[in-house]
């Protein structure tokens, strides 16, 4: 399938470069004034609600600003409460039953501080181009690394998505709920999100069910966990891991991978747009992104400390599913408390299937320039909505065929998205460094040594891991 | 932020209700290259391509295609060497 022009048959306005003029004031004020969409009556509606919190932030500096911070929040809480997926809890269940407290609990962290440094850079990205990634990329770059970059991206959202309803099916097999039953629930509910026909009715929806991501709070006070030993462990990333050096690679490698992946890239710039975000608004992006990052952290480390008990009581739990973290942690932290961590998976699961099933949608929209925006109504955006469900629907359906590969597919998942950050991060660089696109808004010395630091361990840690799994398989 | 911006912003805050029918309110609110008509039809150009970054993209996508084939084989023998 070529890039669709069939969308814009009037003459070009001249080439994009960044700007921060009013459309009304522009040159092309006239012509645009005639080609309006019910997309841009939308967008324009929440940037009135922001213009006018704004103005009452004149008026009461403390309850303006809530409003402001309230209205621009979103794209970043949303991403990082959406990669606290279901293999991502999982991984963080399998590191706090296999090594307890130590080394990983501050490692964990330090992944959301690299997981910062690069979404801090698609806020701006996308409030000062008003463009997806995926747009972008393909605009500066062209097609031949375009579709390097989207192989990547639908390679590792279609993979990701299968572990998010095998997670939804897991967390319900709690409670006994059949396995079609639970991934209808799960379909049913990225359905309902979208039907909304507005990007703002979407987002609240969708925050609204990963704040629940918490639930992992209240299994860690259950499990009673020694908090001087979590404050000594923060401070002196100790006792280091012991035992078998390929697995604690490999936890390490997904531990990373629950935290920085390519669709964080591409759906958080491509939600920033959608919310017309603009440069002004960059300070509340980075809020809302350290904000989600803050979250994501608190409720992943929270994930780790409520599987401590099966570290401390010798429990082997390498193979364990969600339902069976649950189970073997019900004799310490009670029914409640697993109940809790069954239905954490299962939110950990739905939030993300809904994130990453919408950052697919947006890059085929802004690949194919097809509409690509939540605030288009179904019948005129059937091409995004499609791939959205489409996607999910694909996801689903393999978790439930018999025999389907789902062991090896939770197993590659978090590691396929390390080895595939790399590439991603480069694009990211080169755009964000990029003053044609940019303008003032480009990278600083120190953003660039953070980014360019955290591409450097990333692709180490993949170096490593490969080298480790070449000795370990001679 | 432009004058405009400014000047819309004191009214927009006044305003108790604002009617988008009108393209000129729509347009008062959102910057120029944010519309989406004119963003189908303003392209950012086709980037040069120095040698060094044409390198870092060849060496990150061998990188990536090497690194996955190792991946796959080992997570294939761990499946199949599983009791």
């Amino acid at each position: 399938m070529k890039r669709s022009k069939k969308d814009s048959p009037a003459p070009s306005f001249g080439p994009a470069h960044p700007t921060t003029d009013v459309a009304a004031a522009s040159p092309i004020a006239h012509d645009l004034a005639g080609l309006l969409t019910h997309e841009d009556v939308d967008r324009a509606r929440d940037r009135w609600r922001v213009s006018r919190a704004r103005w009452a932030e004149r008026r009461s500096k403390i309850l303006g600003r809530f409003s402001v911070l309230w209205l621009l929040v979103g794209p970043g809480v949303l991403v990082f409460l959406g990669e606290n997926d279901a293999p991502s809890m999982l991984s963080y269940s399998a590191t706090g039953a296999r090594f307890g407290i130590g080394f990983f609990i501050p490692f964990v962290v330090l992944t959301f501080a690299m997981g910062l440094v690069v979404q801090e850079m698609t806020v701006r990205l996308g409030a000062v181009t008003h463009r997806g990634h995926a747009e972008l990329i393909f605009d500066r770059f062209g097609q031949f690394w375009g579709f390097f970059a989207m192989g990547d991206l639908v390679i590792g959202n279609f993979l990701t998505l299968v572990t998010e309803f095998i997670g939804i099916r897991a967390g319900l097999g709690f409670f006994g709920v059949r396995p079609i039953v639970a991934v209808g629930v799960g379909l049913a509910v990225v359905f309902a999100a979208i039907t909304t026909g507005r990007y703002w009715t979407w987002e609240r929806i969708t925050m609204g069910l990963a704040i629940f991501n918490a639930l992992f709070v209240p299994a860690a006070i259950l499990a009673h966990p020694n908090w001087a030993a979590v404050g000594r462990s923060l401070l002196t990333w100790s006792p280091l891991p012991h035992g078998n050096s390929f697995d604690i690679l490999l936890l390490i490698l997904a531990d990373i991978g629950a935290t920085v992946t390519p669709w964080m890239i591409f759906f958080q710039q491509s939600a920033v747009v959608d919310k017309g975000m603009q440069p002004r608004d960059i300070g509340a992006g980075r809020f809302d992104t350290a904000l989600g990052a803050l979250l994501a952290a608190t409720f992943g480390v929270a994930a780790i400390l409520a599987t401590v008990p099966l570290f401390h009581h010798g429990i082997d739990a390498s193979q364990f599913e969600a339902a069976q973290f649950a189970e073997a942690l019900e004799p310490w932290i009670g029914h409640i408390g697993a109940t809790l961590f069954a239905l954490g998976i299962f939110e950990a699961g739905i939030v993300a299937a809904i994130a990453i099933s919408t950052s697919s949608a947006y890059a085929f929209g802004e690949v194919f320039q097809t509409g690509h925006s939540l605030n288009r109504p179904l019948r005129e955006a059937w091409p995004f909505y499609s791939t959205l469900l489409g996607s999910a629907c694909a996801a689903a359906a393999l978790v439930l065929i018999p025999h389907a590969p789902l062991e090896f597919i939770v197993l590659i998942v978090n590691v396929i998205a390390v080895l595939a950050m790399p590439p991603a991060l480069a694009f990211l660089l080169l755009l964000v460094n990029d003053r044609e696109v940019m303008g003032d808004q480009v990278n600083g010395f120190w953003e660039n040594t953070a980014a360019i630091a955290v591409t450097v361990a990333l692709i180490c840690a993949g170096l490593g891991f490969g080298v480790a799994t070449v000795i370990h398989m001679s | 932020m432009g004058i405009g911006e400014k000047a819309f912003e004191s009214t927009a805050g006044q305003a108790e209700k604002l009617d988008l029918k009108h393209p000129d309110a729509v347009l008062s609110l959102l910057e120029a290259d944010q519309v989406v008509a004119a963003k189908q039809r303003m392209h950012f150009g086709r980037r040069k391509l120095s040698v060094g970054v044409r390198m870092l993209l060849w060496g990150l996508r061998i990188y990536v295609v090497a690194m996955l084939v190792i991946v796959l084989i080992s997570a294939f023998r761990a499946i199949h060497s599983a009791p």
